[in-house]
C-alpha cells in the first residue's frame, strides 16, 4: 500500500474569497462616486402658495422631460411665501440661468382653452423654461404666479398697453387685426399708483410687422353707447368678441406709416374705435381755461374747436388740483376768499389737427400763436353742442372788442387762456347790459319834463277856451252862415240855366271851331310850308272809280 | 465535558471527508472513497467567512438606503425603502405586519451578521459563552437565514403580478438586489464557517489546563 506522505502546505495568508468583498466595496464605491458626480444642482424656487407642490413627488419638467424633483417645501421665514427646494439633474445646469422661469402646471379651464388635463391624474408639475441670460448656474428663482401664455422666445412682439379705464379685457383675450386673431393679452394689472390698467400683449410673428408707431389699440369688446356733442351712437363688435373681450388694433385712416416699434413699447389702449379716430396725433399741448360758470355738460373728451374746426379735446376737469389749491390757501391764510373760484378745465390741443406737422416744434409754434393771439382778443368759451343731450364743447374765437383786456395766465404750471361767456351767456350778458342801461337812464327827469309839458299844454288849452268863450267868437258861426249863403247865390249865377253859362258855352264852341281850322292850317303848312306865301294847290283828292266791266 | 472531548478524531489522527463524511487517516491526501481532498478542518474557513461577512455588510448599506420597490401609479412614481415601508405600515396602524417585516428584513439579517462576526471573532479566543451555547447560536443562524428572503420574495411576486400598463406598475429597486445579496452571502458565510473550530478552542483549553 503506497502511502503517500501528506503534503503539508502552509495556509495561504490570503484566500481568493477576499475578492468578493473587494468587488462589493468597489461596486459600492463606484455607486457613491457616480452619485456624487452626477449630483445635480440644488435650487430653491419661491412660490406664493404650495398648491400642487409635494415634496419628493412634484417633478420639474422641461419639454415634458423630467429634469428635477421637489425635495422640500417650506414656508419662508416671514411666512409670506413658500420656498421649494429642488434637486435638479446635472444635465440641466446650463438651463438654470438667472432669467429661467418656473411655473406650476395644473389643469386650467378658460373660455379660450383647456390645458394641463394630464396633471389631473399625475398631479401638478413645475415647468422650467430656460432663460436667455449669459450666466448659468443660478440657484434661486421666483416662480411665475401663472403660466406665461407665450413662450419666452416665441417669435413676435411683446407690447405694453395703458388704459385709463378698466375695459373688460382679461388675460388670454385675443388681439385682433381686422377681426383676425394675431396675438393675445398676456397680463392685465391695475396700477394703483397711476390709477390705470396695464396690459401686456403679445403679437405672434409674422403679424408683429403690422405694428408700427402709428397704429392704435382699442377695446373691441362689449357694446358701447355714446351720447356726446355729436349725437347718440351705438356700436358693437362680433358676438364672440362681445362675450370674450379682446383688443383690436389698426392704423387710423389718413395717418401715414409710423416707425417700427421695439419690444416692450407702450401704447395707449382706447375704449372705442371712435376714440382712436379722434386722436390720431401724438404731440399736443395742455392749456387751461377757467370758467366762472357752471360746466355742467362738459365731459372729458368733448371737442375743442376754433370757429368750428376741431383742434383738440377736453382732457379733464382739474377739480382735484383746484380743491388742493383752495385747501392750501385755506391753511395758509385761514380763508379761501369770498368769491367763488373759477373751475379750471384742462384742454389738450393738437397742432396736427391744423394740418401742422405732428411734431414738438408745431406744439411750440402753437403756443406762440396762443401767446400772441390772446392780447388780440383770442378767447375760449363754452358752447352747447347738442341741445338734446346738453353736451358742451369749448370754442375758441377772436373777439376784437376784448383785445388788450387780458393776457395769457398761468395756473398750476399750465398756460391759461382767458374765457368769454358762451353764446347763451353772451346773450344774457347783453340783456343784462340793456337792463342796466335802462335802469340807469334818467327816467324821473323825463317824467318830470313830460309833466311840465303837459301842464303847459293844459294852460294853452285853457286860454284857447277863453278865446272861444268871447262874443265875437260866438258870432262867428252866424257870419260864416251869411257868407255861405252869399256864395251859394253867386254859384247859382253860374248854373246851366243862367245866362252867363249859356254865353260861356257858346264862346267855348266857337273857340273849338277856330281850333279845328287852325289844325287844318298847321297840317297844310307841314305838308307844304310855302303855302302860306303861294297858297295851296293841293292835288285833287283821288276819286274812287267804277269798275270797267 | 472532558468525556465529550476525550477522544476526538483529530487526536486519533482521523479526519472526516467533507463530501462523503468517511473517516480517513488524517495524513491521507484524498478520500479513498470519493477522491475529495482531505482536510482536518475546512481550509481558511475563518478567512472565507469573514470575507463574505464583510461583503454582506457592504451590501446591507444600499439594501436599506435605496428604494426596494418603485410604484408607478398613473404617472406618479413612488419609491419605497424597507424602513420606509415599516414606518408607513405603523402609520397605517398595521403594527403586527410592520413587526413581521421589521424582524424579517432588518433584525434577522442584522442579527445574523452580528452573530457570525461574534463567532468568527471568538474562535481561538476566550469567550464568556460556552462552546455549546455558541454552537446553538450557529445552528439558529443557519436555520433562520433562509427565511429572511421574505422581502425579496414579496417584491419579486409583486413585480410579476402587478403590471397594469399605465395604471399601476411595480418595479424592483436596487435595494432588492442588494438585499438578496445580503441574504445569500450570509447564508454562504454561515455555511463556510466550520463549527468544529468552536470546540477546538475548548479542547485546547482543556489540554492546557490538564497539562
Amino acid at each position: 500500500m503506497n502511502t503517500a506522505q501528506p503534503e503539508v502546505r502552509e495556509g495561504r495568508s490570503l484566500n481568493p474569497v477576499w475578492f468578493i468583498p473587494v468587488l462589493a466595496l468597489a461596486l459600492g464605491a463606484y455607486m457613491v462616486v457616480h452619485t456624487w458626480l452626477t449630483e445635480g444642482p440644488e435650487i430653491t424656487i419661491a412660490f406664493d402658495t404650495a398648491e400642487g407642490l409635494e415634496a419628493g413627488k412634484t417633478k420639474i419638467k422641461y419639454r415634458n422631460v423630467e429634469v428635477g424633483l421637489i425635495t422640500e417645501v417650506e414656508l419662508t421665514d416671514d411666512y409670506q411665501g413658500v420656498l421649494a427646494r429642488a434637486k435638479m439633474d446635472i444635465a440641466t445646469k446650463p438651463l438654470l440661468r438667472e432669467d429661467t422661469r418656473f411655473w406650476v402646471v395644473t389643469a386650467r379651464i378658460g373660455l379660450g382653452a383647456v390645458s394641463g388635463l394630464d396633471t389631473l391624474l399625475s398631479g401638478a408639475y413645475i415647468q422650467l423654461e430656460p432663460g436667455n441670460a449669459k450666466k448659468a448656474g443660478a440657484d434661486e428663482f421666483v416662480a411665475l404666479p401663472r403660466p406665461p401664455l407665450t413662450p419666452e422666445h416665441a417669435p413676435g412682439l411683446r407690447l405694453r398697453l395703458l388704459s385709463q379705464n378698466s375695459p373688460s379685457v382679461t388675460t388670454g383675450d385675443p388681439v385682433l387685426y381686422k377681426g383676425y386673431r394675431v396675438g393675445r393679452v398676456e397680463s392685465a394689472d391695475f396700477d394703483v399708483e397711476e390709477e390705470r390698467m396695464r396690459y401686456q400683449i403679445f403679437i405672434d410673428a409674422p403679424f408683429h410687422e403690422l405694428v408700427d408707431s402709428a397704429v392704435r389699440f382699442w377695446n373691441a369688446s362689449g357694446v358701447s353707447v355714446i351720447a356726446d356733442a355729436e349725437g347718440v351712437k351705438l356700436r358693437t363688435s362680433s358676438l364672440d368678441t362681445v362675450l370674450l373681450g379682446g383688443i383690436a388694433f389698426g392704423r387710423p385712416p389718413d395717418v401715414p406709416e409710423g416707425q417700427p416699434v421695439e419690444a416692450g413699447s407702450e401704447f395707449q389702449l382706447y375704449d372705442t374705435y371712435e376714440e382712436t379716430l379722434e386722436d390720431p396725433f401724438r404731440h399736443g399741448a395742455y392749456v387751461v381755461v377757467r370758467f366762472n360758470q357752471s360746466i355742467k355738460g362738459l365731459l372729458p373728451g368733448a371737442p375743442v374747436e376754433y370757429r368750428g374746426i376741431r383742434m383738440g379735446r377736453v382732457e379733464r376737469i382739474l377739480i382735484r388740483e383746484l380743491i388742493a389749491e383752495r385747501t392750501d390757501t385755506l391753511e395758509r391764510y385761514g380763508s379761501i376768499g369770498s368769491e367763488g373760484q373759477p373751475v379750471p378745465v384742462l384742454l389738450y390741443i393738437e397742432p396736427g389737427r391744423f394740418t401742422l406737422p405732428d411734431t414738438p416744434e408745431s406744439v411750440d409754434l402753437m403756443r406762440r400763436i396762443f401767446a400772441s393771439g390772446v392780447p388780440s382778443g383770442l378767447r375760449a368759451s363754452m358752447e352747447t353742442g347738442n341741445l338734446l343731450t346738453g353736451a358742451k364743447y369749448i370754442g375758441f374765437d377772436y373777439y376784437p372788442e376784448e383785445a388788450g383786456k387780458a393776457e395769457m395766465g398761468e395756473w398750476q404750471g399750465y398756460p391759461v387762456i382767458p374765457v368769454i361767456g358762451s353764446g347763451v351767456e353772451q346773450i344774457m350778458v347783453k340783456i343784462n347790459a340793456i337792463l342796466e342801461q335802462v335802469s340807469s337812464a334818467p327816467i324821473e327827469q323825463t317824467i318830470a319834463n313830460t309833466n311840465a309839458a303837459v301842464q303847459q299844454l293844459e294852460r294853452a288849452l285853457e286860454s284857447l277856451d277863453a278865446i272861444l268863450r268871447t262874443d265875437a267868437t260866438k258870432a262867428l258861426p252866424a257870419e260864416l252862415e251869411a257868407t255861405m249863403a252869399e256864395m251859394r247865390k253867386t254859384m247859382q249865377g253860374l248854373s246851366p240855366d243862367s245866362e252867363l253859362y249859356q254865353n260861356l258855352n257858346a264862346s267855348m264852341r266857337q273857340l273849338n271851331r277856330t281850333m279845328a281850322n287852325l289844325e287844318d292850317l298847321t297840317s297844310t303848312l307841314s305838308d307844304k310850308p310855302n303855302a302860306a306865301v303861294f297858297g295851296s294847290k293841293l292835288p285833287p283828292d283821288p276819286q274812287p272809280e267804277a269798275s270797267r266791266q | 465535558m472532558t468525556d465529550a472531548t476525550a477522544g476526538t478524531g483529530m487526536d486519533m489522527g482521523l479526519a472526516s471527508c467533507h463530501t462523503c463524511t468517511l473517516l480517513v487517516e488524517a495524513d491521507r491526501q484524498r478520500c479513498p472513497r470519493c477522491g475529495t481532498t482531505v482536510h482536518l478542518r475546512e481550509t481558511d474557513s475563518l478567512q472565507r467567512t469573514l470575507a463574505l461577512l464583510i461583503t454582506a455588510t457592504l451590501l446591507y448599506i444600499p439594501a436599506n438606503l435605496f428604494p426596494i420597490m418603485y410604484t408607478d401609479q398613473l404617472g406618479r412614481t413612488e419609491a419605497s425603502t424597507i424602513l420606509g415601508g415599516v414606518t408607513l405600515l405603523i402609520k397605517l396602524g398595521s403594527a403586527p405586519i410592520a413587526a413581521v417585516i421589521f424582524i424579517a428584513s432588518v433584525c434577522v439579517p442584522l442579527g445574523k451578521l452580528i452573530a457570525l462576526y461574534y463567532l468568527v471573532w471568538t474562535v481561538g479566543r476566550h469567550s464568556p459563552l460556552e462552546p455549546r451555547q455558541r454552537t446553538a447560536m450557529y445552528r439558529i443562524t443557519e436555520l433562520i437565514g433562509k427565511w429572511s428572503m421574505v422581502d425579496v420574495f414579496v417584491v419579486a411576486i409583486l413585480v410579476a403580478l402587478v403590471n397594469l400598463g399605465g395604471l399601476l406598475v411595480i418595479r424592483p429597486g436596487i435595494a432588492a438586489l442588494s438585499f438578496a445579496g445580503v441574504v445569500i452571502v450570509t447564508m454562504v458565510a454561515a455555511e463556510t464557517f466550520d463549527s468544529r473550530l468552536i470546540w477546538d478552542e475548548a479542547i485546547n483549553a482543556n489540554e492546557h489546563s490538564s497539562a
